[in-house]
């Protein structure tokens, strides 16, 4: 086509030329004449045939267009179509996903206590209803067997819906993680440094933490993540002021010392006549930096329902902060909470052997560095300071008592943690550290672990 | 907040809930994101297609799987357009990535976002991680972008997405 045009263009300045010549040469006037009207008929026809050509030109011009137009459109109809195939069936709309961890504890100075268990297995369930609403499930047997005669428990870890309502936030409702601290919404064994999660965010956030309710979150475009809500809390009633026997005896069972542990409710007719609120701020708006803090209070009613003693608020707050700069990862998280008004509650029960606290804090600072990496696979060595006390203050003890009888382990500890995750890939870690306790020093332990998630 | 009061809070949640309409949330439509990259230049539609060579070429350069042949990409005056998506967690994210004429990173927009996690990635600051780089720089998460914690899936494969559309921005499109 181009071509053809070409030819013509050539053609048709030569005969201009011509034309340009045959002025200048100046013939007789009539043969002149004769001459200019034959050229102005073949010029004529050219500028027609110019036009036919212009035309065609784009005329097909037009064709092309229609065809990349009509190109694109298929593009965007086979990944619609992909889509559709993706989200289309319910088995398409299906998500599966599962975590878990078998883990060895060696306690240095009691080798009689030395335990294998395969603390958790989590599988979880998803399904989307649309493009805008998406259902979460988890479920989790702890200690491998759940039964009677057994220390496992199944449990549901989370059950709730989540609805985009706009692009600013979503509502959830159900029973889901509360948003606090680093790890428990993000609670799998490839996300933390060690065998066990550790103890600030075990015994003071009692992970893995949830509530049934409602709420609202969302992020900004800056960088700020939010989350406020309405949820069940914790019941005192489930309290155990007097255990002849101390509740725990060794590091892999200090999660019984958290006065949280022991009165969540986990949804299991949980008593709702009060409702807790939380706030949940994160920021993320500088990359490999994250800062955050979040509060939770309600009422916890009373250890005894019957008697006339008054209901304790529980209050929980934490900050935390992550920094990964390059191969280094460095972690801090402080957590306080306090119950309210349990000075009567303890001053009816002298001489309980686990007194209701009226504060409890805990804190650590933790870093890591990838010393070795090859593709997917890296050797991450780690160190970890904390320092936890589930009875830093207690309001109402009897004179004369104290508020941990001889012979129980303390509830407050220094401990750190050397060891190292090794990521086989990002899903398959295999763990080693040693903990050393500094006031429960028969605690002091040796321990393995193999984490997978997918 | 004591007693009962508390579920008062209930009835305007579930109304703003119930109000949502059913397509997935856009925080850019295409001809929004191709508006913040390219202004008011005109972007004419490149149809491309890659051959079982170009996606081969495009996996071994990226490392990462082409999972359709069917690329979206729009060329403008000053550089070019891609419209993307990838796997969140469970679910798709679209996004679109703008170069400009030496083939580096102009900006990122995240067009959708569907999962209840991870939606940190639409912070400008992470997308701005890209910005200037180009088909051969190292692009690795945790090295040269900073992930985002509780979201590593997603800046996961936003990064290696953005990997391999600047392969396939080497392979397909550059030569023409």
């Amino acid at each position: 086509m181009t071509h053809r045009l070409a030819s013509f263009a050539l053609v048709f300045s030569a005969l201009v030329g011509c034309a340009a010549r045959a002025d200048e040469s100046a013939p007789p006037a009539a043969s002149a004449e004769a001459r200019a009207q034959s050229l102005e008929r073949k010029i004529e026809t050219l500028s027609r045939e110019l036009d036919a050509l212009k035309n065609e030109l784009k005329q097909v011009e037009n064709q092309n267009e229609a065809l990349a137009a009509q190109q694109q459109q298929q593009a965007v109809l086979a990944q619609q179509q992909s889509a559709v195939q993706n989200g289309g069936g319910p088995w398409d709309r299906l998500s599966l996903w599962g975590y878990g961890e078998v883990n060895y504890y060696h306690p240095q100075h009691r080798p009689e206590d030395t335990q294998a268990d395969l603390a958790r297995a989590v599988f979880g369930i998803g399904y989307r209803f649309g493009e805008r609403t998406v259902f979460n499930s988890e479920y989790e047997v702890e200690h491998a067997v759940s039964s009677a005669d057994d220390p496992g428990e199944f449990e549901v870890e989370q059950f709730w819906v989540d609805h985009r309502f706009a692009g600013w936030g979503a509502v959830k409702a159900g029973l889901f993680l509360m948003p606090f601290g680093l790890l428990n919404e993000h609670h799998e064994p490839t996300n933390y440094y060690g065998v066990q999660r550790n103890f600030v965010e075990t015994l003071i956030i009692p992970s893995t933490w949830r509530e049934g309710g409602v709420g609202l979150h969302g992020d900004t475009v800056s960088g700020l993540g939010w989350d406020l809500g309405l949820t069940t809390g914790f019941d005192l009633s489930k309290y155990e002021l007097n255990p002849e026997t101390p509740l725990y005896g060794r590091a892999s069972e200090l999660k019984e010392a958290s006065p949280l542990q022991a009165t969540h409710q986990e949804l299991a007719l949980a008593n709702a006549q009060h409702l807790a609120q939380y706030l949940a701020l994160n920021y993320h708006g500088l990359p490999g930096f994250l800062f955050g803090a979040a509060v939770f209070t309600g009422n916890a009613g009373r250890v005894d329902r019957s008697a006339h003693l008054p209901d304790s608020r529980l209050t929980l707050w934490e900050a935390h902060a992550r920094w990964r700069p390059g191969r280094a990862d460095f972690a801090a998280v402080f957590a306080r909470g306090t119950l309210g008004d349990t000075a009567a509650t303890n001053a009816l029960n002298p001489g309980a052997s686990n007194p209701l606290p009226g504060s409890f804090f805990g804190y650590y600072l933790q870093g890591a560095y990838d010393v070795w990496r090859r593709d997917q696979t890296r050797l991450a060595p780690f160190l970890r300071w904390e320092r936890y006390n589930v009875g830093a203050s207690y309001a109402g003890l009897a004179a004369g008592f104290a508020a941990v009888p001889a012979g129980f382990p303390q509830p407050y500890d220094r401990v750190w943690t050397y060891g190292m995750n090794f990521y086989l890939n990002p899903h398959v870690v295999f763990k080693a550290d040693y903990q050393s306790f500094q006031n429960n020093a028969d605690f002091t332990r040796f321990d393995l672990g193999v984490g997978l998630n997918f | 907040m004591r007693g009962h009061g508390a579920w008062l809070w209930l009835p305007p949640l579930a109304a703003v809930a119930a109000y949502a309409p059913a397509q997935a949330v856009v925080y850019l439509t295409v001809e929004q994101a191709q508006k913040e990259m390219f202004g008011d230049e005109a972007l004419t539609s490149l149809p491309l297609v890659l051959s079982a060579a170009q996606i081969a070429a495009i996996e071994r350069d990226s490392g990462v799987k082409v999972a359709s042949p069917i690329v979206r990409v729009w060329k403008a005056p000053s550089g070019y357009f891609f419209a993307d998506a990838v796997i969140g967690k469970h679910d798709l994210i679209e996004y679109a990535v703008g170069l400009d004429a030496n083939g580096r990173v102009r900006g990122v927009e995240i067009l959708e976002y569907r999962e209840a996690y991870g939606g940190e990635v639409r912070n400008a600051a992470w997308r701005a991680q890209f910005d200037g780089k180009r088909h051969g720089d190292a692009l690795r998460l945790g090295e040269d972008i900073q992930g985002i914690s509780g979201a590593t899936l997603s800046c996961q494969h936003l990064t290696d997405g953005i990997r391999r559309l600047l392969a396939t921005y080497a392979v397909a499109i550059a030569p023409r």
